[in-house]
């Protein structure tokens, strides 16, 4: 199969495991903006009005984030309960190809989500064109960073019940404890390194700047202070955990 | 000609508890568009031969070899030679019959005129027509299972690997299986079957292998299992005999309030006529697969205790 084959065995995994089910059971959408829905309506209510905007970045990057918790879900679940990743290895269809039909699948069931935070922001804290591009490109290598990340993880699970644990662990800890919905700048300076060693921190940075509210330039530590390095910085992660996806998850059983 | 060759295939799974043989030294070869079963019992390691031979599991040692290509090395050459049905799978919970077959050949590579003509033809010749375009979670476990091995019939791939397609298929659905399956060795494929029913190998198949405990005990075909197991009659008795009696001429076994001898056509004349001077009442029938099956592994088992 040619390029161009198997980025249409891609849309097809796409549209049959995210567009289908999404038309026959729109509430599964309900499922994705829930929790951070949540998370957004607990700052309204007990955090300053100017933290606000924060919370609805969050709400996008969250939402992104967890398209990898996602993807770990649907991807373990497909192999061990239903047995049908094995037709699609044992078959022309690449790893890659596989991986984007998935990933594109889960990135269709955040849209509503994604529509519903960034109308909001729109409401709270408008945006230039350039703002908003920015923040969606931010938004769309969170979603490829985590969803190799999940697809990665996914491919090391022998048993159903190792999924929700190592899953929620994992996005959790990627979304809930970084400054994905407060700024920064609440972390003690001393002890803001801790918070790069998350990647979901570079890009809440890179989201705060590009929507305007990430207050001082020298807010990260060191040379991290710079965009052009945080956008590097992200951008090398999510190509470590495409390139882990490709070439260390187990495609085939060991 | 051989599209297959196995060559002292091996595979250990090392765990918590220690070391599980789960092959050990399997050799075999499957000719071109031949439909091939494999039997054993459960966890006897059919699957696992599968799984090596159709790429999804790399062996611990030994070689598959698939249209002359190395599954281990070369897995991206076999690929788009093969699909398979996997043990006890399950269709995706939205999509129909119908898009199942047509999306799996489109994600393939196939037109789209081309999967729904094709389409339209497999679901109508395993009967899941009046299925065609109902979600899969409204259907019964036996038409999902279906819905499985028409995606993968409706392939055509040269080799077919089937681990327990018919199973949970009523007798009628089984046997429109069987029919596509026997047209997809006339259209030159070649399959690979696992099954519990011994009836389904009997059936289907041309030639047979049995594996038990990682080990291949026979290849060759239903009949000559039949002889191999030097019981070529089946005697059954409704009481009358102990089996310390009948135990020197055969195998016994108990069903029910009946028991069976598995003998040679020679005891099987002598102990007839013992019956029958004894008011006994007995029938006499050909040894089927299944108790040739059961008789084969039987030795094995009594031979590793």
């Amino acid at each position: 199969m040619t390029a161009r084959t198997q980025l249409n065995a891609a849309w097809r995994i796409c549209y049959f495991n995210g567009l289908v089910p999404l038309g026959r059971q729109p509430l599964l959408t309900a499922a994705v903006f829930l929790t951070p829905f949540s998370f957004l309506f607990f700052l309204y209510v007990i955090a300053k009005p100017e933290f606000f905007p924060y919370g609805v970045v969050g709400g996008v990057l969250f939402t992104s984030l967890f398209t990898g918790n996602g993807m770990l879900n649907d991807c373990a679940y497909l192999r061990l309960e239903r047995q049908l990743q094995p037709i699609f290895v044992a078959s022309p269809v690449r790893p890659i190809a596989y991986l984007l039909g998935m990933a594109l699948s889960e990135l269709a069931f955040t849209i509503p989500a994604l529509g519903l935070f960034l109308g909001i922001l729109q409401l709270v804290h408008p945006l230039s064109a350039f703002s908003f591009l920015a923040l969606l490109g931010v938004a769309l290598v969170t979603w490829l960073m985590s969803t190799t990340l999940g697809f990665l993880i996914s491919t090391f699970f022998r048993q159903l019940r190792e999924i929700w644990p190592i899953g929620t662990l994992t996005f959790s800890t990627l979304s809930v404890l970084p400054p994905v919905f407060y700024p920064l700048s609440i972390i003690h300076a001393p002890y803001r390194w801790i918070a790069f060693l998350a990647p979901s921190t570079y890009s809440a940075v890179l989201a705060d700047r590009a929507v305007g509210l990430s207050g001082a330039p020298d807010i990260a530590p060191g040379f991290l202070s710079d965009p052009f390095v945080e956008l590097g910085v992200l951008v090398a992660i999510t190509l470590l955990f495409a390139l882990a996806a490709v070439y260390l998850a187990r495609w085939r059983e060991p | 000609m051989p599209v297959l060759e196995a060559e002292h295939v091996a595979k250990t799974y090392f765990g918590r508890r220690g070391e599980v043989r789960a092959l050990d030294d399997v050799s075999l070869s499957i000719d071109k568009g031949r439909l091939f079963a494999f039997l054993g019992r459960n966890g006897a390691g059919k699957t696992t031969f599968i799984k090596i031979a159709a790429t999804l599991l790399l062996p611990t040692a030994g070689v598959v070899r698939l249209f002359g290509e190395d599954v281990v090395r070369s897995p991206r050459a076999v690929r788009p030679h093969i699909a398979v049905v996997p043990q006890e799978g399950r269709p995706f919970f939205h999509l129909t019959p119908r898009e199942h077959v047509e999306e799996y050949l489109r994600t393939r590579g196939a037109s789209r005129e081309s999967a729904v003509a094709r389409s339209d033809e497999i679901l109508h010749a395993m009967g899941l027509g009046p299925f065609a375009d109902e979600p899969a979670f409204r259907l019964s476990g036996g038409v999902q299972q279906r819905t499985l091995v028409a995606m993968i019939l409706a392939t055509r791939a040269p080799f077919l690997f089937l681990d327990e397609p018919t199973l949970g298929m009523d007798p009628f659905a089984r046997r429109q299986v069987w029919e596509v399956i026997r047209a997809a060795t006339r259209g030159g494929s070649t399959v690979l079957l696992t099954t519990h029913y011994l009836d389904e190998a009997e059936q289907l198949s041309e030639e047979l292998a049995v594996i038990e405990g990682g080990k291949l005990l026979y290849r060759g075909a239903a009949e000559q299992l039949k002889a191999k197991v030097g019981r070529e009659v089946r005697l059954q008795f409704a009481g009358g005999f102990e089996d310390a009696e009948l135990a020197p001429y055969g195998r016994v076994l108990h069903e029910r309030d009946r028991t069976t001898l598995l003998t040679t056509r020679r005891a099987a004349a002598e102990l007839t006529d013992r019956a029958l001077g004894r008011g006994i009442a007995v029938s006499v029938g050909p040894v089927t697969l299944e108790e040739a099956f059961l008789e084969l592994v039987g030795r094995g088992i009594e031979e590793d205790e």
